[in-house]
């Protein structure tokens, strides 16, 4: 049972120490020390997992009514295990890129805190403590985006907050309310309101559980409430919009999966107009995002719209309430998760090594810096869905599951937005492969230096691009457990 | 026992200027010494309580000055005793830059009594004559630095306190008359013979007396007394204009709708909705004024307009659970408003700075205030785990359990409000730990972290906000006691 808070604790205080700690003058040190402690991180995770059971831990009350307590469910080992692989991956990759920053040990501090946060939300085994971990989530990664201090990049940090906050309070409003009529606010799989409340209340629920998807839908970036994140996303430094944008954004996903199946639970939603008013959203959201994205001229700009899009595909999936949908759904929040800190790795690799950042700037990359554009590629077919990889089989069921739903309308216009959607992510995600391995008859190949970037920055790119085809080519392991999943909420 | 409680600091008062001191520092002895004393003696009041009525004078009929320690007294006047050391000794630091320190001290102690005065009343009229004395006491500490400003503010604040009572007074008068005694209790005195198909009359003179408390308690519209208040010094805005004049306000709110009118009588009639609308209203216009503010004291001092309607708006729900709401978030919001207030004053004492644009870069050399004030911040924006969550959060769910419509909508505000609490109270957290990238240190030279006069004050409140907000179950356990009449 300790093993819970130890790991939750641990990065918690150790990035707590860091901050508070005075500056630490060797580098070396610096980055010995902290990859020490992401390193026992991740191991008291991993611990945790295999050694406390699935029973209640509880902490202690906040009030009468209100425990703090955790548990481990497949739903905690799905993102928790997948929060600690990309942290350490990004990490390990920071260890290289943060030397051209400045005030690196702040920003580890808030980097280990932001873990233990995450860590903590995933094991929070009732709303009001994933509440608690939701908003320091907030603030403990507010400073990773306004870290390089230029005005924008402040300005930024702000509306990150502001637009986080809002969407807290908006959900906070539906747990005053879930807190009262459903008695509990204890995550059972299949929701904790009872036939009784459902009839009484049946109204006022709906509208609460609107105002929570919207509210935590803020941190998914779901349309009307995305627009913090192109923003926020692009200016901190890499491996942080790496994190940002592959793990952050799904406590969002991580709520909703929440509130949805363990709070409210499916058979009260499904055919309500909360369920249709939520796909409308989540399509327009892919839409959008895709559309942004392939608009956009600046690299880590577009992958932040490519972010939109993509979390609307898990969303959509969580909202079309079936089992092949929900199972394409979290299987996309591995792969998204995986393919997303790969591309922004990338990204952060190409400025650190030329201190380009638009797409048009880059051509010829391919030749520079062969392993990582392959690395790239590969992702980027994940992203589009081309078998064999991950992206493909999440994009499968996905769409399978909104043709087999039988919702009138939407089990044909889902799959179509998708698949429109797919095609523009090869649209804004290829040029960059094309342009960097085929520069075309008039470019100057005398002026290209071998610049592969150092290994610190390479292996994780690789580890990640592994995990990614490895899904598609072992989709069963994952499939298997998932529908553990998704039996029970379904 | 009552009486000498009340007593004790308005002789202290007194005395000072009569006493010739030969050193400061035996008139901050001295004062902290009766201060402390009496506090404990409140503490001592509480805990042994007396059950009987303390009759000092009788009027004509039934009207009468008399004291009476229940549950309510209990709550405000435990709070302000504990308060009082503790800004004392902040005082003693912040007074070494100003003039006139023995006027100041008087009126500031007498207050101390004041205020207990208005906590033990064991009746309407009582309370009354507190309530107008309390303006008196405190017009001085308002106009102190003697500025054209301050002499202005004090006025207008005279203006607009005596006029609230005036109100509050016709209020007193039809309580007399349809009640069938004046004293407090819970659950109301309006005698329903008397008034016979009169009702309405009463409500609108329940709105009227309501508006008239409310002066004190800064509901908008009248509240535009309190910002430019701040000209006082800050130990005055933080403890009489957070916590013991502007909550006497919302006291008195409490003992006339529970005590006085009844809740039964008042429950989901016109005047409960046209009080909750104003409430409502005040929440989200306090809130806005404070994101637009730069004066860092004033943008805190909207801020408590705002807060202080949170609490009437627990008082609006009219059930003991909205009451709870309403005690919680009296006691709580104190703590915090105080601690971000005297972080204010530190700030001023220790570098003149009174904008929140002068702030970048401080809370690098002056981390201990700052680390106060983020944590104070974060209990008023109502982060899980410290004081302010739990208030609100019991506010929000006797709205959900009333189940009045209205109610709901007023959830929504506190929510507004939260969101703008983070806009105003986590931008000045902001600029003091991520300044601008080129922002230069040097401009900072010089300045830190207080003494410990002022850092003790404040790393007190900073861990009671923490208390509060892990284990409040104690408290609130105790809150919900005083609105179901045990105590």
């Amino acid at each position: 049972m300790y093993y819970i808070i130890l790991s939750i604790l641990f990065p918690i205080l150790t990035g707590l120490y860091l901050l508070v700690r005075k500056e630490i003058k060797d580098r070396k040190r610096l980055l010995t020390i902290t990859g020490i402690f992401l390193v026992i991180s991740g191991a008291l995770v991993i611990l945790a997992l295999c050694m406390a059971g699935n029973g209640i831990f509880t902490l202690f009350n906040l009030t009468e009514r209100l425990p703090v307590l955790f548990r481990i469910d497949e739903v905690s080992v799905v993102f928790s295990v997948m929060t600690v692989i990309i942290f350490l991956c990004a990490g390990f990759y920071s260890f290289v890129y943060m030397k051209h920053e400045e005030k690196e040990k702040r920003y580890y501090g808030y980097y280990l805190m932001v873990l233990g946060v995450l860590i903590a939300l995933c094991f929070a085994g009732n709303l009001i403590t994933f509440y608690l971990f939701f908003e320091l989530l907030t603030l403990s990664s507010m400073p990773l985006v306004l870290h390089n201090g230029s005005r924008e990049a402040i300005m930024a940090g702000l509306k990150y907050l502001f637009y986080s906050l809002s969407g807290a309070y908006m959900s906070l409003f539906g747990v005053y309310f879930v807190e009262r009529y459903g008695n509990t606010l204890t995550f059972s799989p299949g929701g904790v309101i009872s036939a009784q409340a459902a009839a009484e209340h049946g109204g006022i629920l709906l509208i609460v559980c609107f105002a929570m998807l919207i509210g935590f839908g803020v941190k998914a970036g779901m349309f009307p409430m995305h627009a913090w994140l192109p923003a926020a996303h692009p200016v901190a430094p890499a491996p942080a919009s790496a994190v940002l944008s592959a793990v952050i954004v799904k406590a969002g996903v991580l709520a909703i999966v929440r509130v949805v199946y363990y709070i409210f639970g499916a058979s009260f939603l499904r055919g309500s107009w909360v369920q249709n008013a939520w796909m409308v959203l989540t399509l327009i959201t892919v839409f959008m995002g895709s559309m942004l994205a392939y608009r956009e001229p600046v690299l880590k700009k577009r992958l932040a719209y490519s972010t939109v899009s993509q979390l609307s595909y898990i969303l959509f999936g969580l909202a079309v309430m079936n089992e092949g949908s929900v199972t394409g759904g979290l299987l996309h929040v591995l792969c998204h998760g995986f393919i997303k800190t790969a591309l922004f790795l990338c990204a952060g690799a190409i400025i650190f090594m030329t201190g380009k950042t638009k797409v048009s700037e880059l051509r010829g990359i391919g030749k520079e810096m062969p392993f990582l554009m392959w690395c790239y590629t590969i992702v980027s077919l994940g992203l589009i869905g081309i078998p064999p990889t991950g992206g493909f089989i999440s994009k499968w069921y996905l769409a399978e599951g909104a043709l087999a739903s039988g919702i009138p309308g939407f089990n044909w216009i889902g799959p179509v937005i998708l698949l429109i959607s797919a095609l523009l992510t090869a649209g804004y995600l290829l040029p960059l492969t094309i342009q960097g391995f085929f520069p075309g008859a008039d470019f100057d190949y005398s002026a290209l230096k071998k610049k592969e970037p150092p290994l610190l920055m390479t292996v994780p790119v690789l580890i990640l691009t592994v995990l990614s085809v490895g899904i598609g080519l072992f989709p069963q392991v994952f499939i298997n457990y998932l529908s553990q999943i998704v039996e029970k909420i379904i | 026992m009552i009486m000498l409680v009340i007593l004790i600091p308005v002789i202290a008062g007194i005395l000072v200027p009569l006493i010739p001191f030969k050193k400061r520092s035996h008139m901050e002895i001295f004062l902290e010494t009766l201060v402390i004393l009496n506090s404990l003696l409140v503490w001592n009041l509480l805990i042994h309580r007396p059950e009987s009525v303390f009759t000092l004078a009788n009027f004509t009929g039934n009207l009468s000055v008399s004291f009476k320690v229940d549950g309510m007294s209990m709550v405000f006047a435990g709070l302000v005793s504990a308060l009082w050391p503790f800004a004392t000794l902040y005082a003693f630091e912040y007074m070494t830059k100003e003039k006139h320190e023995k006027t100041f001290f008087t009126f500031y102690t007498m207050t101390y009594g004041v205020t207990l005065g208005i906590s033990m009343a064991g009746n309407l009229l009582t309370m009354y004559f507190f309530y107008e004395l309390l303006t008196l006491v405190t017009v001085p500490l308002v106009m102190h630095t003697l500025t054209r400003e301050a002499i202005l503010a004090s006025r207008k604040y005279l203006y607009y306190s005596l006029g609230g009572a005036a109100f509050a007074f016709i209020g007193l008068i039809f309580v007399i008359i349809y009640g069938s005694t004046t004293d407090f209790v819970l659950g109301g005195v309006l005698d329903l013979e008397k008034i016979g198909n009169r009702s309405n009359v009463l409500l609108l003179i329940y709105v009227i007396a309501f508006m008239g408390f409310g002066v004190k308690a800064a509901l908008c519209p009248f509240n535009s007394w309190l910002p430019d208040a701040g000209v006082a010094p800050t130990p005055v805005t933080a403890l009489l204009h957070a916590v013991a004049v502007v909550k006497s306000g919302a006291f008195a709110i409490i003992r006339l709708t529970y005590y006085s009118f009844g809740v039964e009588f008042l429950r989901g009639t016109w005047a409960q909705n046209v009080v909750m609308l104003i409430v409502m209203f005040t929440i989200v216009y306090g809130c806005s004024r404070a994101v637009k503010e730069t004066h860092i004291k004033r943008r805190l001092a909207y801020s408590t307009i705002s807060n202080l309607s949170y609490i009437l708006f627990g008082v609006t729900i009219m059930t003991p659970l909205g009451m709870v709401g309403a005690l919680s978030h009296l006691v709580f919001h104190a703590v915090m408003k105080i601690s971000s207030f005297f972080c204010a004053g530190a700030i001023m004492h220790q570098t003149d700075k009174h904008y929140v644009h002068e702030l970048d870069g401080m809370g690098y050399t002056m981390p201990g205030v700052f680390g106060v004030f983020t944590v104070s911040a974060f209990a008023l924006m109502g982060v899980p785990g410290l004081a302010g969550f739990v208030s609100k959060w019991n506010l929000a769910s006797a709205a959900v359990e009333s189940g009045n419509v209205i109610a709901y909508g007023g959830i929504a505000c506190l929510l507004i409000s939260a969101l703008l609490t983070a806009i105003y109270m986590l931008t000045i957290v902001i600029r003091a730990f991520f300044p601008v990238k080129d922002f230069d240190f040097k401009t900072l030279d010089g300045e830190k972290d207080p003494n410990w006069k002022m850092l003790v004050p404040l790393f007190v409140f900073t861990i009671f906000m923490i208390i509060f907000g892990l284990f409040s179950a104690p408290i609130v356990n105790f809150f919900a006691d005083v609105a179901a009449g045990i105590y």
